[in-house]
């Protein structure tokens, strides 16, 4: 079994002028095809009128990670951070950083995706923007 | 089927083109794959050739590159030329025009492959289909050719075009709905294969990993595949018994890296095969270097991702003849994290075969175990004659009743009790 964190941020295109995003993070034990245990589940919104880049996104991930109680690899898709190399990103992060591969894995970062979006839905109905 | 191709021993030159700042190691990695799916079609790879730089428009390759390969054709005689790069329709006209040989690229290397493998009527259906989904575009830009070239009579043929694009979009939906019947005709024999309380079993991984090879052993020998009915769709299904449960096991076309869209769709209905299974079979070869392994997992863990039902996987380490016990204990280790259920074994000396029985076993839909006594009439005897056909009878005992340990599927174990409690 491997102690990850599956993060997934959702939000990241305009919305009334800024960008209203809901970064999650899901700290999990996955096995190579399956999601064994759920440990906890971060939350975070972030506001900003200028699109993010790679710094930002990284910046929210470890922002949210830092709530977490547990540790494990951060696991992303390789698109939130913009396709760039793994071991680039790998270096700018404190924590153990990398790609999806397994299906463990990708179910984890579902979980975290349904959990961002649903998050996200729910602020911007708080905040009456839709 | 394989080897008889390869007897027959085509030489083939493969050849691809690298953006300048590609990864060394991933196109080393594809230029390999490359090699083994021309050796999984039957060719014999007498050469290789590279290069890196910007695509050129009409041949790809630098000119100069192409200079070189048409020496090469000279000097190998090569049946055909494998790009690893897909080419258009005026490229490859013009590297064969200057070779003086076949051409093909990556993607019609692989429906050669599924094309010689096809035998069900179906699968013959899809790799028709997804030919001539290649074909569509090119047909157009090969008359588009012609008309630059304002080749004499040619402008006379006038709807020549669009009657010929027609006719190959008109084959194209005649496949859509014969496939499409096949497909539901599939559909109720897998409900059919549910209902009679088979599990499905399937092997699957890169070729050359030993699919076949472990097909052939594990099956139970001289049992001969199921019904008509399995054999035709399945024609490669063949029933394996573990600890009295019946499996059918079935051998399927292999992973391949960056299928493009239009030729997974057409094999959608083959990979259900793999993915409408009970178990999954994921085949490696071991005595590959672990990061190629890796690679290769990688690959099958994207594609399963896009077709997953709910199916277990057990990941079969095969070759495991070809390393020592630590190399091979390493190498599993190593990968752990992309391999559910790793299990070593030799399809080639038939060792490991009892720790993956066991772990097929472990993986089957559950069965339930009860004990139940039968009168001692000829009733009582049809009825275990029943029993013994729908489940596993683990004991009998024969006294003033039958006593009889009994498993099978929640259903049926069911059904026995109603008709039981009608004696008693
Ligand atoms: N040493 C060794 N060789 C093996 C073993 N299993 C298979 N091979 C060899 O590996 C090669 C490929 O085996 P196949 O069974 O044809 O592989 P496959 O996965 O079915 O390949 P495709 O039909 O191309 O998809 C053959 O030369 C086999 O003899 C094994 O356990 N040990």
């Amino acid at each position: 079994m491997f102690d990850i964190i599956a993060v997934d941020i959702s939000g990241r295109h305009r919305t009334n002028d800024e960008y209203i995003m809901v970064c999650a993070a899901v700290s999990a034990s996955v096995t190579a095809d399956n999601i064994e245990k759920t440990n906890q589940i971060a939350i975070r919104s972030f506001r900003s009128i200028s699109a993010p880049d790679v710094t930002d996104v990284i910046n929210m991930v470890e922002t949210t990670v830092a709530e977490l109680k547990f540790g494990g690899t951060i696991v992303t898709e390789a698109g939130d951070m913009y396709n760039k190399p793994q071991r680039i990103i790998d270096s700018i992060f404190y924590q153990d950083f990398k790609y999806q591969e397994s299906l463990g894995e990708r179910r984890c970062i579902e979980l975290a995706h349904h959990v961002s979006l649903a998050a996200r839905k729910f602020l911007l109905k708080e905040l009456g923007l839709q | 089927m394989m080897s008889k191709r390869k007897s027959m021993s085509y030489k083939a030159i493969i050849v691809k083109r690298d953006d300048p700042g590609t990864d060394k190691d991933k196109s080393d990695l594809q230029i390999r794959e490359l090699k083994e799916l021309a050796e999984a079609a039957g060719y014999d790879v007498v050469s290789e050739l590279t290069q890196t730089r910007y695509p050129d428009r009409k041949f790809h390759l630098g000119r100069g590159k192409v200079e070189e390969l048409a020496q090469m054709v000279f000097h190998f005689s090569p049946d055909k030329i494998i790009f690893h790069n897909p080419l258009n329709t005026m490229q490859v006209y013009n590297i064969s025009e200057i070779c003086r040989c076949e051409t093909i690229d990556k993607f019609q290397l692989i429906l050669e492959i599924f094309a010689t493998r096809a035998t069900t009527h179906r699968s013959k259906l899809q790799v028709e289909l997804a030919r001539l989904e290649y074909e569509l575009p090119r047909a157009r830009a090969v008359i588009s050719i012609l008309k630059k070239d304002e080749r004499p009579g040619f402008m006379g043929l006038g709807g020549y075009e669009d009657s010929y694009a027609q006719d190959i979009k008109n084959r194209i939906n005649r496949i859509k709905d014969e496939l499409e019947t096949i497909q539901k005709d599939n559909r109720s024999l897998r409900a059919m294969r549910h209902s009679l309380g088979f599990s499905l079993v399937s092997l699957a991984g890169y070729t050359n990993a030993g699919k076949s090879t472990l097909f052939n052993s594990l099956v139970d020998e001289d049992v001969e595949a199921m019904d008509m009915l399995f054999t035709t769709l399945l024609p490669t299904t063949r029933s394996l018994t573990i600890n009295g449960r019946q499996v059918l096991v079935t051998d399927t076309v292999g992973f391949i890296e960056d299928l493009p869209h239009w030729m997974i769709d057409a094999f959608r209905s083959t990979l259900d095969e793999i993915f409408l299974a009970d178990i999954v079979l994921l085949v490696v070869d071991s005595s590959q270097p672990v990061e190629q392994i890796k690679e290769k997992l990688l690959v099958c863990h994207e594609t399963m991702w896009d077709q997953l039902q709910d199916v277990s996987i057990i990941t079969v380490f095969n070759k495991s003849d070809l390393l020592q016990e630590d190399e091979l204990q390493q190498c599993i280790n190593y990968l752990g994290y992309l391999s559910p259920n790793p299990v070593a074994v030799s399809a080639l000396k038939g060792s490991g075969f009892d720790k993956l029985k066991t772990k097929i076993y472990n993986e089957l839909p559950e069965w339930e175990r009860i004990s139940l006594s039968l009168p001692m009439s000829e009733e009582g005897m049809s009825i275990l004659a029943w029993l013994f056909d729908e489940g596993i009878v683990h004991d009998v005992e024969y006294d003033e009743k039958i006593y009889i340990e009994f498993e099978a599927r929640e259903k049926i174990i069911n059904k026995a009790i109603s008709i039981i409690n009608k004696f008693y």
